[in-house]
């Protein structure tokens, strides 16, 4: 069963910081994100209601250090941490807040550099388990290898889908990777092999960066709208894993198919329409394979009909459904905190048409999709209304 | 030399006659299901659970070769990286781990068989060994 916004929500301001690998100051990049949305949106953050800041590294508490630079006006701060899923659930706290009646405005704002994260992959014990001898590409790659026998998928697919998102980002100046030419498959194909079938440039540009966004009521988006598009939240959905078979318990970083079918189901649902009505879609697609199978998981396409989409372009911009259209976690980026605000962004400025070069036409309905630690989906859809 | 497990959580050498070592389980009866690493209840049922050890043998269901420098504590050596594979044991849990051998040894549905790996020594001598799983005939 979905679970329910009991008002409408509205995002009215999103804003960022690059996605870089520079070794940039997080609060630096925070600050310039959060005050870019308080600057869309038009408003002060005394006019702000709360603040759900994710972040993955950082140190304790960096969330409300770096909210005293926005001004002390005593509103509730809140670090929220879900792995990858964390700036897709600081916004969908934020949402909450708003539907539920807590507050009449929220700014979601997620920061990070995973380039100063520590801890990750290395032995964290004197006991050297299972898990700390395998990396987050390796799972990937399991995954890809499986799909390769079951569907007969091609590495040729996976450049396919990895060099559509390097060429999404050619034209978003808050990507990390931005090629300065057409990037083919063979470009792709040709890159360091890290993990079997997957190349550097299939695997997600990890470094830093910033995003935030704002959510308030329709009396208060309709206040300080000054006459653009509304963007409607109308779905905001997080589930956690069921057991399936094959469940995987340690050193899971997918997560179950079901969890995302779920997740979409219930997300569908709440907003009253169906996979043939969204014009584009952000995933989690920090290796290729996952975007291809979330075609199918979301509900685009069949079971086992992914490979066609990307046969046929239709998931490029210009194409029927395209997907990652700022680059994806692939060339926009992964610094974790912020990705899933950097999809709230990049289809809020969609739907508002104001996306520039990479504009999909007409765009009237946006999907955003993001999973952590195996056990985390979220899926927001926003409407131009 | 004493050889110790470096997680004794998650499985156990092998006694007396075994030639291989056991991953440590748990058994709802209720639900007829196994899990890895053991639970407190059945995650399905919310009933309780028995200790068990599962079996040595499984059957490979995904597998990779990784190219990039392994984080932890462990050179791969000469080999130029190392393999990783899932792989279902017959009670139906689903492993993960890294594997011994080339990728030529690997394909899905390969039979596999549990081992340990020597990773160095603890302060006092003991060889610390952690599993791994080699393909078998």
């Amino acid at each position: 069963m979905p679970t329910k916004l009991n008002r409408d929500v509205y995002v009215v301001g999103v804003g960022m910081h690059r996605f870089n690998n520079e070794t940039l100051d997080p609060g630096v990049m925070a600050d310039v994100a959060g005050m870019a949305a308080l600057a869309d949106a038009g408003i002060d953050f005394t006019d702000v209601g709360a603040l759900y800041n994710g972040y993955l590294g950082g140190g304790m508490a960096s969330g409300v250090r770096f909210a005293k630079e926005f001004g002390l006006t005593g509103i509730p701060v809140t670090h929220v941490e879900n792995a990858s899923a964390t700036g897709s659930c600081a916004f969908g706290e934020a949402v909450h807040a708003v539907a539920g009646g807590r507050v009449e405005s929220a700014m979601a704002l997620g920061f990070d550099d995973m380039n100063q994260l520590g801890g990750i992959g290395r032995s964290r014990s004197k006991g050297m388990g299972a898990e700390d001898v395998m990396l987050p590409a390796a799972f990937f790659a399991m995954w890809a290898t499986r799909r390769m026998h079951d569907a007969g998928t091609t590495m040729e697919t996976f450049a396919k889908i990895a060099a559509k998102n390097w060429n999404h980002a050619r034209t978003n100046p808050f990507a990390q990777r931005r090629a300065d030419h057409e990037v083919t498959p063979d470009e792709i194909l040709a890159a360091t092999m890290i993990s079997y079938p997957h190349t550097s440039m299939m695997a997600c540009a990890s470094g830093g960066g910033a995003s935030a966004a704002i959510v308030a009521t329709k009396e208060v988006a309709e206040r300080i709208g000054g006459g653009r598009p509304m963007i409607r939240v109308s779905a905001s959905q997080q589930r956690s894993e069921t057991y399936t078979d094959g469940h995987v318990f340690l050193g899971a970083v997918i997560g179950p198919a079901q969890m995302t079918r779920d997740t979409a189901a219930d997300a569908y649902e709440q907003a009253g329409l169906g996979p043939a009505d969204v014009d584009l879609v952000q995933v989690h697609d920090a290796f290729p394979v996952e975007e291809l199978v979330y075609y199918e998981l979301l509900g685009i396409c069949g079971e086992g009909e992914g490979d066609g989409l990307v046969a046929d372009g239709e998931t490029t911009i210009g194409g029927r459904i395209p997907f990652s259209t700022d680059g994806g976690l692939t060339a926009r980026g992964h610094p974790g905190g912020p990705t899933g605000l950097a999809q709230i962004h990049e289809t809020t400025m969609q739907l508002r048409h104001e996306a520039g070069d990479r504009q999909v036409e007409g765009a009237q309905t946006g999907l955003c999709h993001m999973a952590g630690a195996g056990s985390v989906c979220v899926v927001h859809i926003l409407q131009r209304s | 030399m004493t050889m110790l497990p470096t997680d004794p959580r998650l499985f156990r050498l092998p006694e007396g006659d075994e030639a291989r070592p056991h991953l440590l389980g748990s058994y709802a009866p209720e639900s007829e299901l196994y899990f890895w690493p053991r639970r407190q209840r059945c995650p399905v049922t919310r009933t309780a659970v028995e200790d068990v050890d599962l079996a040595s043998e499984g059957v490979l269901y995904a597998w990779t070769f990784l190219h990039v420098p392994r984080m932890g504590k462990i050179s791969y050596g000469d080999a130029g990286g190392y393999g990783v594979g899932q792989i279902d044991l017959a009670e139906g849990v689903r492993i993960q781990a890294p594997l011994l051998g080339t990728t030529d040894d690997w394909q899905i549905g390969s039979k596999m068989g549990l081992t340990t790996f020597p990773v160095g020594e603890d302060d006092d001598g003991n060889e610390m060994v952690t599993f791994r799983f080699e393909a078998i005939s």
